[in-house]
Protein backbone atom coordinates (compact mmCIF):
# COMPACT_ATOMS: atom_id res chain seq x y z
CA UNK A 1 0.00 0.00 0.00
CA UNK A 2 1.26 3.45 -0.77
CA UNK A 3 -0.36 6.01 1.49
CA UNK A 4 1.18 8.71 -0.70
CA UNK A 5 -1.73 8.18 -3.05
CA UNK A 6 -4.20 7.05 -0.41
CA UNK A 7 -7.66 8.26 -1.36
CA UNK A 8 -10.78 8.17 0.74
CA UNK A 9 -12.08 5.14 -1.13
CA UNK A 10 -8.74 3.33 -0.81
CA UNK A 11 -8.72 3.98 2.93
CA UNK A 12 -12.22 2.52 3.12
CA UNK A 13 -11.14 -0.54 1.15
CA UNK A 14 -8.03 -1.18 3.23
CA UNK A 15 -9.99 -0.75 6.44
CA UNK A 16 -12.60 -3.18 5.17
CA UNK A 17 -9.84 -5.67 4.31
CA UNK A 18 -8.68 -5.30 7.93
CA UNK A 19 -12.20 -6.15 9.04
CA UNK A 20 -13.20 -2.59 9.95
CA UNK A 21 -16.01 -1.28 7.77
CA UNK A 22 -15.89 2.52 7.99
CA UNK A 23 -18.97 4.74 7.63
CA UNK A 24 -18.78 6.80 4.44
CA UNK A 25 -18.47 10.06 6.33
CA UNK A 26 -15.19 8.87 7.87
CA UNK A 27 -13.36 7.75 4.73
CA UNK A 28 -11.66 11.07 3.96
CA UNK A 29 -10.62 11.90 7.54
CA UNK A 30 -9.22 8.41 8.19
CA UNK A 31 -7.33 8.58 4.89
CA UNK A 32 -5.79 11.89 5.93
CA UNK A 33 -4.65 10.62 9.33
CA UNK A 34 -3.38 7.34 7.87
CA UNK A 35 -1.42 9.34 5.31
CA UNK A 36 0.15 11.47 8.05
CA UNK A 37 1.10 8.39 10.08
CA UNK A 38 2.55 6.78 6.97
CA UNK A 39 4.62 9.89 6.22
CA UNK A 40 6.10 9.79 9.73
CA UNK A 41 6.82 6.06 9.77
CA UNK A 42 8.07 5.76 6.18
CA UNK A 43 11.40 7.33 7.15
CA UNK A 44 12.32 3.96 8.73
CA UNK A 45 12.70 2.57 5.20
CA UNK A 46 15.97 4.52 4.93
CA UNK A 47 17.63 2.34 7.56
CA UNK A 48 19.94 -0.49 6.53
CA UNK A 49 18.94 -3.17 9.00
CA UNK A 50 21.24 -5.93 7.76
CA UNK A 51 20.63 -8.90 10.05
CA UNK A 52 19.12 -6.79 12.84
CA UNK A 53 16.24 -8.70 14.43
CA UNK A 54 13.08 -6.99 15.65
CA UNK A 55 13.03 -6.26 19.39
CA UNK A 56 10.35 -8.88 19.89
CA UNK A 57 12.45 -11.80 21.09
CA UNK A 58 11.22 -13.60 24.17
CA UNK A 59 12.75 -16.10 26.53
CA UNK A 60 11.21 -19.54 26.47
CA UNK A 61 10.96 -21.01 29.90
CA UNK A 62 12.20 -19.46 33.10
CA UNK A 63 13.20 -15.82 32.82
CA UNK A 64 16.61 -14.93 34.14
CA UNK A 65 17.78 -11.58 35.45
CA UNK A 66 19.56 -9.73 32.67
CA UNK A 67 20.89 -6.23 33.22
CA UNK A 68 21.22 -5.67 29.47
CA UNK A 69 17.56 -4.85 29.02
CA UNK B 1 1.72 23.91 57.46
CA UNK B 2 -1.32 21.66 56.96
CA UNK B 3 -0.86 17.88 56.77
CA UNK B 4 -1.91 17.81 53.10
CA UNK B 5 1.11 20.00 52.30
CA UNK B 6 3.60 17.44 53.63
CA UNK B 7 5.73 15.38 51.28
CA UNK B 8 5.28 11.63 51.54
CA UNK B 9 8.56 11.22 53.39
CA UNK B 10 7.75 14.03 55.83
CA UNK B 11 4.25 12.67 56.46
CA UNK B 12 5.61 9.15 56.95
CA UNK B 13 8.12 10.43 59.51
CA UNK B 14 5.34 12.18 61.40
CA UNK B 15 3.16 9.07 61.36
CA UNK B 16 5.99 6.78 62.42
CA UNK B 17 6.81 9.06 65.33
CA UNK B 18 3.08 9.17 66.27
CA UNK B 19 2.99 12.96 65.86
CA UNK B 20 0.42 12.68 63.05
CA UNK B 21 -2.35 10.15 62.65
CA UNK B 22 -3.31 8.72 59.23
CA UNK B 23 -6.83 9.91 60.07
CA UNK B 24 -5.67 13.52 60.47
CA UNK B 25 -3.63 13.31 57.28
CA UNK B 26 -6.44 11.76 55.25
CA UNK B 27 -9.00 14.25 56.59
CA UNK B 28 -6.68 17.09 55.66
CA UNK B 29 -6.20 15.75 52.12
CA UNK B 30 -9.97 15.22 51.74
CA UNK B 31 -10.59 18.79 52.89
CA UNK B 32 -8.12 19.98 50.29
CA UNK B 33 -9.92 17.85 47.70
CA UNK B 34 -13.24 19.48 48.66
CA UNK B 35 -11.66 22.90 48.17
CA UNK B 36 -9.57 22.37 45.02
CA UNK B 37 -11.24 19.60 43.04
CA UNK B 38 -14.17 21.73 41.78
CA UNK B 39 -11.60 24.00 40.12
CA UNK B 40 -9.05 21.45 38.87
CA UNK B 41 -10.96 18.22 38.10
CA UNK B 42 -8.11 15.85 38.87
CA UNK B 43 -10.34 12.96 39.98
CA UNK B 44 -12.88 10.90 38.11
CA UNK B 45 -13.90 9.09 41.32
CA UNK B 46 -13.32 10.05 44.95
CA UNK B 47 -13.77 7.33 47.57
CA UNK B 48 -13.84 9.52 50.67
CA UNK B 49 -15.62 7.05 52.95
CA UNK B 50 -13.32 4.23 51.92
CA UNK B 51 -10.33 6.52 52.55
CA UNK B 52 -11.53 7.48 56.03
CA UNK B 53 -12.13 3.83 56.91
CA UNK B 54 -8.72 2.76 55.59
CA UNK B 55 -7.09 5.61 57.51
CA UNK B 56 -8.80 4.51 60.75
CA UNK B 57 -7.58 0.95 60.17
CA UNK B 58 -4.06 2.22 59.53
CA UNK B 59 -4.17 4.30 62.71
CA UNK B 60 -5.42 1.29 64.66
CA UNK B 61 -2.70 -1.00 63.27
CA UNK B 62 0.07 1.51 63.92
CA UNK B 63 -1.16 2.09 67.48
CA UNK B 64 -1.09 -1.68 67.97
CA UNK B 65 2.54 -1.83 66.83
CA UNK B 66 1.85 -3.14 63.33
CA UNK B 67 3.57 -0.37 61.38
CA UNK B 68 4.07 -1.50 57.79
CA UNK B 69 6.48 1.13 56.57
CA UNK B 70 6.56 4.58 55.01
CA UNK B 71 3.40 4.20 52.90
CA UNK B 72 1.26 3.15 55.86
CA UNK B 73 -1.60 5.61 56.19
CA UNK B 74 -0.52 7.77 53.23
CA UNK B 75 -3.30 9.08 50.90
CA UNK B 76 -2.82 8.36 47.22
CA UNK B 77 -4.48 8.73 43.83
CA UNK B 78 -4.34 6.04 41.15
CA UNK B 79 -4.65 6.81 37.46
CA UNK B 80 -7.91 5.44 36.19
CA UNK B 81 -6.18 2.85 34.02
CA UNK B 82 -5.14 0.91 37.12
CA UNK B 83 -7.52 -1.76 38.38
CA UNK B 84 -8.72 -1.58 41.96
CA UNK B 85 -10.92 -4.49 42.99
CA UNK B 86 -14.61 -3.63 43.04
CA UNK B 87 -14.30 -0.28 41.27
CA UNK B 88 -14.59 0.81 37.65
CA UNK B 89 -11.48 1.43 35.58
CA UNK B 90 -13.04 4.00 33.26
CA UNK B 91 -9.83 4.79 31.33
CA UNK B 92 -11.37 8.19 30.69
CA UNK B 93 -13.74 6.62 28.20
CA UNK B 94 -17.46 6.04 27.69
CA UNK B 95 -16.39 2.67 26.26
CA UNK B 96 -15.74 1.60 29.87
CA UNK B 97 -19.01 2.95 31.31
CA UNK B 98 -20.00 -0.42 32.79
CA UNK B 99 -16.52 -1.58 33.75
CA UNK B 100 -15.96 -3.40 37.00
CA UNK B 101 -12.46 -4.55 38.02
CA UNK B 102 -12.72 -7.99 39.60
CA UNK B 103 -9.32 -7.82 41.28
CA UNK B 104 -6.52 -5.44 42.17
CA UNK B 105 -3.78 -4.78 39.66
CA UNK B 106 -0.36 -5.85 40.90
CA UNK B 107 0.59 -2.27 41.78
CA UNK B 108 -2.70 -1.56 43.58
CA UNK B 109 -2.31 -4.79 45.56
CA UNK B 110 1.27 -3.91 46.52
CA UNK B 111 0.28 -0.42 47.66
CA UNK B 112 -2.68 -1.81 49.60
CA UNK B 113 -0.33 -4.27 51.28
CA UNK B 114 2.02 -1.38 52.13
CA UNK B 115 -0.87 0.38 53.86
CA UNK B 116 -1.46 3.26 51.43
CA UNK B 117 -4.92 4.87 51.52
CA UNK B 118 -6.77 5.27 48.22
CA UNK B 119 -8.40 8.70 47.86
CA UNK B 120 -9.65 8.19 44.32
CA UNK B 121 -9.03 7.41 40.68
CA UNK B 122 -7.50 10.22 38.64
CA UNK B 123 -8.34 11.44 35.16
CA UNK B 124 -6.45 10.16 32.14
CA UNK B 125 -6.53 11.21 28.52
CA UNK B 126 -8.89 8.63 26.99
CA UNK B 127 -7.13 5.25 27.15
CA UNK B 128 -3.88 7.21 27.70
CA UNK B 129 -3.83 8.03 23.98
CA UNK B 130 -2.98 11.74 24.23
CA UNK B 131 -0.77 14.29 25.92
CA UNK B 132 -3.21 16.82 27.41
CA UNK B 133 -5.95 15.23 29.63
CA UNK B 134 -8.65 17.72 28.59
CA UNK B 135 -10.88 16.93 31.61
CA UNK B 136 -8.28 18.35 34.03
CA UNK B 137 -6.83 21.84 34.52
CA UNK B 138 -3.21 22.71 35.17
CA UNK B 139 -2.51 23.08 38.89
CA UNK B 140 -0.66 26.39 38.38
CA UNK B 141 -2.95 28.05 35.83
CA UNK B 142 -6.41 26.70 35.20
CA UNK B 143 -6.50 28.08 31.67
CA UNK B 144 -3.63 25.80 30.68
CA UNK B 145 -3.32 22.09 29.94
CA UNK B 146 -2.60 19.60 32.68
CA UNK B 147 -0.48 17.54 30.33
CA UNK B 148 -1.05 13.87 29.91
CA UNK B 149 -1.93 11.29 29.84
CA UNK B 150 -1.51 11.04 33.63
CA UNK B 151 -2.82 14.59 34.03
CA UNK B 152 -5.15 13.89 36.94
CA UNK B 153 -2.42 12.21 38.99
CA UNK B 154 0.08 15.02 38.42
CA UNK B 155 -2.45 17.75 39.27
CA UNK B 156 -3.65 15.88 42.38
CA UNK B 157 -0.10 15.63 43.73
CA UNK B 158 0.85 19.18 42.71
CA UNK B 159 -2.20 20.70 44.40
CA UNK B 160 -2.17 18.68 47.64
CA UNK B 161 -5.14 16.47 46.73
CA UNK B 162 -2.96 13.34 47.07
CA UNK B 163 0.32 12.81 48.88
CA UNK B 164 1.46 10.65 45.97
CA UNK B 165 -0.04 9.04 42.90
CA UNK B 166 0.66 6.53 40.15
CA UNK B 167 0.74 7.23 36.47
CA UNK B 168 1.49 5.31 33.31
CA UNK B 169 3.95 6.30 30.60
CA UNK B 170 3.97 5.09 26.98
CA UNK B 171 5.66 8.07 25.33
CA UNK B 172 5.97 10.46 28.26
CA UNK B 173 2.65 10.25 30.07
CA UNK B 174 4.17 10.36 33.57
CA UNK B 175 6.94 12.83 32.81
CA UNK B 176 5.02 15.32 30.66
CA UNK B 177 2.27 16.15 33.19
CA UNK B 178 4.70 16.10 36.11
CA UNK B 179 6.94 18.59 34.29
CA UNK B 180 3.96 20.81 33.45
CA UNK B 181 2.68 20.77 37.05
CA UNK B 182 5.96 21.05 38.96
CA UNK B 183 6.16 17.62 40.58
CA UNK B 184 8.40 14.56 40.28
CA UNK B 185 7.68 11.66 37.93
CA UNK B 186 9.62 8.45 37.42
CA UNK B 187 9.30 6.20 34.39
CA UNK B 188 11.16 3.13 35.58
CA UNK B 189 13.11 0.68 33.43
CA UNK B 190 10.82 -1.31 31.14
CA UNK B 191 9.72 -4.37 33.08
CA UNK B 192 10.75 -3.19 36.56
CA UNK B 193 7.18 -2.43 37.69
CA UNK B 194 4.58 -5.05 36.71
CA UNK B 195 1.66 -3.91 34.58
CA UNK B 196 -0.73 -6.74 35.33
CA UNK B 197 -4.20 -5.22 35.78
CA UNK B 198 -3.26 -1.93 34.12
CA UNK B 199 -5.07 -1.04 30.89
CA UNK B 200 -2.59 -1.08 28.03
CA UNK B 201 -2.01 1.56 25.42
CA UNK B 202 0.97 -0.11 23.75
CA UNK B 203 2.38 -3.26 25.32
CA UNK B 204 5.97 -2.77 24.23
CA UNK B 205 6.11 0.85 25.42
CA UNK B 206 3.92 0.93 28.55
CA UNK B 207 5.33 1.61 32.02
CA UNK B 208 3.81 2.29 35.46
CA UNK B 209 5.53 4.62 37.90
CA UNK B 210 5.26 7.06 40.80
CA UNK B 211 4.27 10.73 40.81
CA UNK B 212 5.43 12.52 43.94
CA UNK B 213 6.43 15.89 45.42
CA UNK B 214 10.09 14.98 45.91
CA UNK B 215 12.66 12.64 44.41
CA UNK B 216 13.06 10.88 47.73
CA UNK B 217 9.32 10.19 47.75
CA UNK B 218 9.60 8.58 44.30
CA UNK B 219 12.22 6.18 45.63
CA UNK B 220 10.00 5.27 48.58
CA UNK B 221 7.04 4.48 46.29
CA UNK B 222 9.24 2.56 43.85
CA UNK B 223 10.29 0.31 46.73
CA UNK B 224 6.69 -0.83 47.04
CA UNK B 225 6.09 -1.21 43.29
CA UNK B 226 9.19 -2.95 41.93
CA UNK B 227 9.52 -6.70 41.74
CA UNK B 228 8.78 -9.59 39.45
CA UNK B 229 5.25 -10.67 38.57
CA UNK B 230 4.99 -13.47 35.99
CA UNK B 231 1.56 -12.23 34.94
CA UNK B 232 3.28 -9.38 33.07
CA UNK B 233 5.34 -11.02 30.32
CA UNK B 234 7.78 -8.09 30.31
CA UNK B 235 8.33 -8.24 34.07
CA UNK B 236 11.97 -8.56 35.06
CA UNK B 237 13.17 -10.87 37.81
CA UNK B 238 15.31 -8.21 39.43
CA UNK B 239 16.94 -8.54 42.83
CA UNK B 240 15.29 -6.63 45.67
CA UNK B 241 16.76 -3.15 45.95
CA UNK B 242 16.27 -0.15 48.23
CA UNK B 243 15.57 2.82 45.97
CA UNK B 244 15.31 5.43 48.72
CA UNK B 245 18.20 7.76 47.90
CA UNK B 246 20.99 8.20 50.38
CA UNK B 247 21.44 11.59 51.99
CA UNK B 248 24.32 13.71 50.81
CA UNK B 249 24.99 15.88 47.83
CA UNK B 250 28.50 14.88 46.81
CA UNK B 251 28.46 13.88 43.14
CA UNK B 252 32.23 13.70 42.73
CA UNK B 253 33.18 11.41 39.90
CA UNK B 254 29.69 11.17 38.42
CA UNK B 255 29.64 11.68 34.65
CA UNK B 256 26.62 13.68 33.48
CA UNK B 257 25.93 13.53 29.76
CA UNK B 258 24.71 16.77 28.21
CA UNK B 259 23.18 16.16 24.77
CA UNK B 260 24.72 18.21 21.98
CA UNK B 261 21.82 17.35 19.71
CA UNK B 262 18.06 16.88 19.80
CA UNK B 263 17.16 17.67 23.43
CA UNK B 264 17.91 21.38 23.18
CA UNK B 265 16.54 21.86 19.66
CA UNK B 266 13.21 23.69 19.23
CA UNK B 267 12.88 24.48 22.90
CA UNK B 268 11.63 27.46 24.90
CA UNK B 269 14.71 29.58 25.81
CA UNK B 270 13.51 29.85 29.42
CA UNK B 271 13.44 26.05 29.68
CA UNK B 272 16.90 25.74 28.19
CA UNK B 273 18.25 28.32 30.63
CA UNK B 274 16.65 26.64 33.66
CA UNK B 275 17.84 23.16 32.69
CA UNK B 276 21.38 24.36 31.99
CA UNK B 277 21.39 26.10 35.39
CA UNK B 278 20.37 22.82 37.01
CA UNK B 279 23.12 20.98 35.10
CA UNK B 280 25.61 23.59 36.31
CA UNK B 281 24.39 22.86 39.83
CA UNK B 282 25.19 19.17 39.32
CA UNK B 283 28.64 20.19 38.19
CA UNK B 284 29.04 22.35 41.30
CA UNK B 285 28.22 19.25 43.36
CA UNK B 286 31.18 17.45 41.80
CA UNK B 287 29.77 15.91 38.63
CA UNK B 288 31.79 15.98 35.42
CA UNK B 289 29.88 17.18 32.37
CA UNK B 290 30.38 15.20 29.17
CA UNK B 291 28.98 16.16 25.77
CA UNK B 292 27.03 13.33 24.19
CA UNK B 293 25.53 12.85 20.77
CA UNK B 294 21.93 11.62 20.81
CA UNK B 295 21.79 8.66 18.42
CA UNK B 296 19.34 8.10 15.57
CA UNK B 297 17.36 11.26 16.24
CA UNK B 298 15.84 11.21 12.75
CA UNK B 299 14.09 7.93 13.58
CA UNK B 300 12.73 8.59 17.08
CA UNK B 301 9.22 9.74 16.16
CA UNK B 302 8.94 7.15 13.39
CA UNK B 303 9.90 4.35 15.76
CA UNK B 304 7.57 5.55 18.51
CA UNK B 305 4.62 5.81 16.12
CA UNK B 306 5.51 2.59 14.31
CA UNK B 307 5.28 0.73 17.62
CA UNK B 308 2.47 2.57 19.36
CA UNK B 309 -0.07 3.07 16.58
CA UNK B 310 -0.59 -0.57 15.58
CA UNK B 311 -0.31 -1.88 19.15
CA UNK B 312 -2.98 0.57 20.37
CA UNK B 313 -5.24 -0.32 17.49
CA UNK B 314 -4.79 -4.02 18.23
CA UNK B 315 -5.77 -3.53 21.89
CA UNK B 316 -9.03 -1.85 20.83
CA UNK B 317 -9.83 -4.29 18.03
CA UNK B 318 -13.11 -5.45 19.57
CA UNK B 319 -14.69 -2.22 20.78
CA UNK B 320 -13.55 -0.26 17.73
CA UNK B 321 -15.90 -2.52 15.76
CA UNK B 322 -18.78 -2.77 18.22
CA UNK B 323 -19.00 0.70 19.84
CA UNK B 324 -16.78 3.09 17.82
CA UNK B 325 -19.11 6.01 18.51
CA UNK B 326 -18.26 5.87 22.22
CA UNK B 327 -14.64 6.96 21.66
CA UNK B 328 -13.63 10.62 21.61
CA UNK B 329 -12.95 11.84 18.07
CA UNK B 330 -9.18 12.30 18.53
CA UNK B 331 -8.68 8.75 19.82
CA UNK B 332 -11.15 7.03 17.49
CA UNK B 333 -9.50 8.31 14.34
CA UNK B 334 -6.02 7.28 15.48
CA UNK B 335 -7.31 3.79 16.26
CA UNK B 336 -9.05 3.56 12.88
CA UNK B 337 -6.06 4.84 10.94
CA UNK B 338 -3.89 2.34 12.78
CA UNK B 339 -5.74 -0.45 11.00
CA UNK B 340 -4.14 0.76 7.78
CA UNK B 341 -0.52 0.36 8.88
CA UNK B 342 1.22 -2.57 7.18
CA UNK B 343 2.98 -5.18 9.31
CA UNK B 344 6.21 -4.29 7.51
CA UNK B 345 6.17 -0.82 9.07
CA UNK B 346 5.66 -2.29 12.52
CA UNK B 347 8.57 -4.69 12.05
CA UNK B 348 10.79 -1.89 10.80
CA UNK B 349 9.97 0.01 13.99
CA UNK B 350 10.87 -3.03 16.08
CA UNK B 351 14.15 -3.44 14.21
CA UNK B 352 14.86 0.28 14.55
CA UNK B 353 14.25 -0.13 18.28
CA UNK B 354 16.93 -2.85 18.38
CA UNK B 355 19.41 -0.47 16.75
CA UNK B 356 18.40 2.41 19.00
CA UNK B 357 18.82 0.34 22.15
CA UNK B 358 22.30 -0.67 21.02
CA UNK B 359 23.25 2.95 20.29
CA UNK B 360 21.86 4.16 23.63
CA UNK B 361 23.75 1.40 25.46
CA UNK B 362 26.94 2.65 23.80
CA UNK B 363 26.19 6.25 24.79
CA UNK B 364 25.43 5.20 28.37
CA UNK B 365 28.84 3.55 28.65
CA UNK B 366 30.39 7.02 28.40
CA UNK B 367 28.25 8.63 31.10
CA UNK B 368 26.35 7.67 34.24
CA UNK B 369 23.29 9.82 33.59
CA UNK B 370 22.04 12.11 30.87
CA UNK B 371 20.43 15.42 31.84
CA UNK B 372 17.97 17.08 29.47
CA UNK B 373 14.73 19.02 29.40
CA UNK B 374 11.60 16.89 29.95
CA UNK B 375 9.41 18.90 27.58
CA UNK B 376 10.32 21.71 25.18
CA UNK B 377 7.49 24.02 26.29
CA UNK B 378 5.71 24.79 29.56
CA UNK B 379 1.95 24.27 29.83
CA UNK B 380 0.17 25.82 26.85
CA UNK B 381 -3.30 27.39 26.85
CA UNK B 382 -5.95 24.67 26.82
CA UNK B 383 -7.29 25.65 23.40
CA UNK B 384 -3.93 25.82 21.67
CA UNK B 385 -3.09 23.06 19.18
CA UNK B 386 0.31 24.14 17.82
CA UNK B 387 3.57 25.74 18.94
CA UNK B 388 5.54 28.02 16.63
CA UNK B 389 9.30 27.94 17.22
CA UNK B 390 11.72 30.83 16.71
CA UNK B 391 12.72 29.59 13.24
CA UNK B 392 9.07 29.58 12.13
CA UNK B 393 8.61 25.82 12.44
CA UNK B 394 5.10 24.90 13.56
CA UNK B 395 4.73 21.80 15.72
CA UNK B 396 1.62 20.05 17.02
CA UNK B 397 1.40 20.48 20.83
CA UNK B 398 1.22 16.74 21.46
CA UNK B 399 4.16 16.05 19.14
CA UNK B 400 6.19 18.67 21.02
CA UNK B 401 5.34 17.33 24.46
CA UNK B 402 6.23 13.73 23.57
CA UNK B 403 9.35 14.56 21.55
CA UNK B 404 11.92 14.52 24.36
CA UNK B 405 10.36 11.79 26.48
CA UNK B 406 9.70 9.02 23.94
CA UNK B 407 13.35 7.88 23.53
CA UNK B 408 13.18 6.38 27.03
CA UNK B 409 10.05 4.43 26.10
CA UNK B 410 11.60 3.08 22.91
CA UNK B 411 14.82 2.04 24.61
CA UNK B 412 13.33 1.11 28.00
CA UNK B 413 15.85 3.17 29.97
CA UNK B 414 14.67 4.83 33.19
CA UNK B 415 13.86 8.53 33.21
CA UNK B 416 13.21 10.76 36.21
CA UNK B 417 11.60 14.17 35.74
CA UNK B 418 12.02 16.78 38.44
CA UNK B 419 11.19 20.49 38.73
CA UNK B 420 14.04 22.94 38.09
CA UNK B 421 12.24 26.29 38.22
CA UNK B 422 9.47 28.34 36.65
CA UNK B 423 9.17 30.50 33.55
CA UNK B 424 8.29 34.19 33.64
CA UNK B 425 4.59 33.29 33.67
CA UNK B 426 5.12 31.20 36.80
CA UNK B 427 4.72 27.86 35.04
CA UNK B 428 6.91 24.93 36.13
CA UNK B 429 9.92 23.68 34.17
CA UNK B 430 11.06 20.05 34.28
CA UNK B 431 14.43 18.38 33.76
CA UNK B 432 14.77 14.67 33.10
CA UNK B 433 17.61 12.43 34.15
CA UNK B 434 18.05 9.34 32.01
CA UNK B 435 20.15 6.38 33.01
CA UNK B 436 21.17 2.84 32.23
CA UNK B 437 18.59 0.06 32.40
CA UNK B 438 17.92 -0.66 36.09
CA UNK B 439 19.91 2.45 36.99
CA UNK B 440 17.05 4.00 39.00
CA UNK B 441 19.19 4.32 42.11
CA UNK B 442 21.66 6.55 40.28
CA UNK B 443 18.91 8.80 38.91
CA UNK B 444 17.28 9.08 42.33
CA UNK B 445 20.61 9.84 44.00
CA UNK B 446 21.40 12.61 41.53
CA UNK B 447 17.89 14.06 41.64
CA UNK B 448 17.84 13.96 45.43
CA UNK B 449 21.24 15.66 45.61
CA UNK B 450 19.96 18.44 43.37
CA UNK B 451 16.77 18.85 45.40
CA UNK B 452 18.70 19.11 48.65
CA UNK B 453 20.46 22.20 47.32
CA UNK B 454 17.20 23.92 46.41
CA UNK B 455 14.58 25.64 48.59
CA UNK B 456 11.55 23.48 49.41
CA UNK B 457 8.89 23.84 46.74
CA UNK B 458 5.42 25.21 47.45
CA UNK B 459 2.27 23.45 46.37
CA UNK B 460 0.58 24.70 43.23
CA UNK B 461 -1.79 27.57 43.87
CA UNK B 462 -4.32 27.70 41.03
CA UNK B 463 -7.09 26.44 43.34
Amino acid sequence: MSAAELTASEAARWAALAGLPLPADRHASVAAVAHHIHAVVAVLRELDFGDTPPALAYRAGEEKYDAAV
Amino acid sequence: MQPYELSLTAAADEIRERRLSPVELTDSVLQRVAQAEPHLHAYVTIVAEHARRAAREAAHDIAAGRYRGPLHGIPMGLKDLIDVAGTATSAGSRVRADHHAPADSTVAARLREAGAVLVGKTHTHEFAYGLTTPQTHNAWDRTRVAGGSSGGSAVAVASGMATFALGTDTGGSIRVPTALNGVVGLKPTYGLVPRHGVTSLSWSLDHVGPITRTVEDAGVVLNALAGHDPRDPASLATPVADYRPIAGTDLTGLRVGVPRTYYFDHIDPEIEAAVRRAIDRLQALGARLVDVETPMTRYIQATQWGLMVPEATAYHQGTLRTVPELYQDDVRILLEAGELMPAGDYLRAQRSRTLMRQEWARMLQEVDVIAAPTVPATAVEADRSTITWADGTVEDVSDAYVRLSSPANITGVPSLSLPVGHDAAGLPIGMQLLGRPLGESVLLRVGHAYEQTQPARDLAHAA
